[in-house]
């Protein structure tokens, strides 16, 4: 009985906060709203509409070419980083620190940094190419590199993150397999393929699972430094979801935008945990 | 022989621990760089913070600061943001510390999956209802509002957190208390707690500083006396168009609070932010 009192606090603001809201949001996705605030019972009309939505296919498509450029830079990247650090048998605090400083950054700081270091005609970065003899960019104010310097500062901001997550899993491989490796003769690229990468698999699997929650509802860094622009070149469903929302309140049918972008991303949270399963070991 | 074979071993292990060494300082340097130049610029002159070619070498001043609290109310929003940060941090302890001992006492998992759903779900998807709900009780641009948004963001972390640390508790420590009758509740303050002390120092601080990083429900339901430092920072893009020096100092103000809490608790952050996933 005392268990039911210890939980009960948030068990009810679970239930007020989340649990209520969700069932809510179904039913203001089977509804309209006038302007004056009145709503309509209108059925699956939201759902029509959203597969007829050439914007809504455009957001999938940005939010999934987003998520699979992000995701591949940041394993690769944290990989190679998680590598290194184990390498170096011993961390500092300070090393750990400079890792962890990216992705406890607020994102919306993080866009603005980049969003003064990007900029096409004062930027430093544009500097930096053009000393190296390279052509310079229009970085986020480009059609074309918004989404890759999008994905290029995310992943600054959590490759570090991977590799701390990496490293863990690194640390706890029993120091046998690389004793045996070494016997064998094997050459360390060979050893890290062969035998570290699939032990490490379940890891870079959680890895990617606690990355593609974010990533799939990429917003902060967006929202302060397009706004889903130029154009709607990076209007992700998220962002397109939430103007829908909150600029032109169409409550109705951003509450079906955002059921959909939910169910994707537990989808895809599914998906990778059956994966989870298959590589353990 | 074997002797020289094995200082050539040697020799080449030190020389794949000096490239070692080497690539931890150019991913050490490619991660702060970003970082560093923000902090910079927000001591240039103005006149110098955007020119071309970037100055490296400045006489650094404190007037973006200055400009930054002349201009702007940057205190009064730095004070929301503290409200609803110690705010939401402080129900989501309160509220996820009892839960979390309650799901690692019965080993149900169910409500641990719930939390884990609810940071699973995008932050619009909740906004929408909430904003309906929060408008026909008049509480848009209230702290209330804010506070309870940002406790959905807390208590799960609270709960994720701290999960491990309380299964970790042999039952056998609790034995003794049980067989004297103790309450449950008095088990969990004066036996359990004690003893996750460090679980709770890193439940607090991620907390926090999620709750402070957190851009999405202040946007909506903030108003101008009740908006907080990251939501007043798209204000600042659109405004700092020109100022680049205040917009890197509101930044570096902004992001100051987050890091040095992040760096005091460096060595257990990882294994809290993954969600016990991966014990580091």
């Amino acid at each position: 009985m005392e268990i039911v009192a210890l939980s009960a606090p948030a068990v009810l603001f679970t239930a007020g906060m989340i649990a209520f809201p969700l069932v809510y949001t179904v039913w203001l996705g089977f509804h309209s709203f006038t302007s004056a605030g009145e709503q309509r019972f209108t059925g699956v009309a939201n759902y029509a509409r959203l597969v007829s939505d050439w914007e809504f296919w455009h957001g999938l498509w940005v939010t999934l070419v987003l998520y699979v450029l992000s995701l591949a830079l940041q394993l690769v990247l944290g990989i190679w980083l998680a590598v290194i650090l184990f390498n170096a048998k011993r961390i500092h605090g300070i090393v750990r620190s400079l890792f962890i400083s990216p992705f406890m950054m607020p994102p919306v700081v993080a866009g603005m940094m980049w969003l003064v270091i990007l900029d096409p005609s004062l930027g430093a970065a544009n500097y930096l190419l053009q000393s190296l003899g390279l052509p310079p960019s229009d970085w986020l104010a480009s059609p074309t590199w918004v989404i890759p310097t999008i994905a290029l500062i995310d992943t600054w901001q959590w490759a570090p993150y991977v590799a701390l997550i990496v490293l863990g899993g690194l640390q706890s491989l029993p120091p046998s397999v690389y004793e045996a490796a070494q016997i064998d003769g094997a050459s360390g690229f060979r050893t890290f393929r062969r035998i570290t990468l699939p032990l490490l698999m379940p890891t870079i699997v959680t890895a990617m699972i606690l990355r593609s929650v974010d990533l799939l509802r990429f917003f902060d860094i967006i929202y302060i430094t397009t706004q889903g622009g130029p154009g709607n070149a990076s209007n992700t469903l998220n962002i397109y979801g939430f103007r829908v929302g909150f600029e032109f309140f169409n409550i109705g049918y951003a509450s079906a935008l955002m059921l959909t972008l939910a169910a994707i991303v537990f989808g895809a949270v599914l998906a990778l945990n059956r994966l989870r399963h298959a590589v353990a070991w | 022989m074997t002797s020289a074979a094995s200082t050539d071993t040697t020799l080449s292990d030190d020389w794949a621990r000096r490239v070692n060494t080497l690539l931890l300082v150019v991913a050490g340097i490619l991660i702060m760089t970003p970082t560093v130049w923000m902090v910079l610029s927000s001591f240039k002159p103005s006149f110098e913070v955007t020119a071309y070619p970037p100055k490296l070498f400045f006489t650094p001043t404190f007037e973006n600061y200055a400009q930054l609290t002349k201009t702007t109310p940057f205190l009064s929003f730095a004070l929301n943001s503290v409200i609803v940060t110690v705010g939401s941090a402080g129900i989501g302890l309160l509220f996820g510390i009892p839960a979390a001992f309650a799901v690692s006492w019965t080993r149900i998992s169910w409500p641990a999956l719930l939390a884990l759903a609810a940071r699973m779900a995008p932050g619009t998807l909740f906004l929408l209802p909430w904003y309906v709900m929060f408008r026909q009780v008049g509480l848009i641009g209230s702290y209330t509002a804010l506070i309870l948004s940002h406790a959905v963001i807390t208590m799960p972390i609270a709960i994720w957190v701290l999960l491990p640390s309380f299964d970790n508790i042999p039952r056998s420590v609790y034995e003794a208390a049980q067989v004297d009758g103790c309450s449950l509740t008095r088990i969990l303050l004066r036996i359990a707690l004690p003893l996750v002390g460090s679980g709770i120092a890193v439940a607090a601080i991620l907390c926090f500083v999620f709750s402070w990083n957190y851009f999405l429900f202040a946007l909506v339901l903030s108003n101008g006396d009740t908006k907080t430092l990251i939501a007043a920072a798209f204000n600042f893009v659109g405004e700092g168009s020109t100022q680049w020096g205040a917009l890197m100092a509101a930044a570096t103000l902004i992001a100051l609070p987050p890091l040095l809490l992040a760096a005091v608790v460096q060595r257990w952050l990882v294994a809290g932010l993954t969600l016990g996933a991966v014990k580091g």
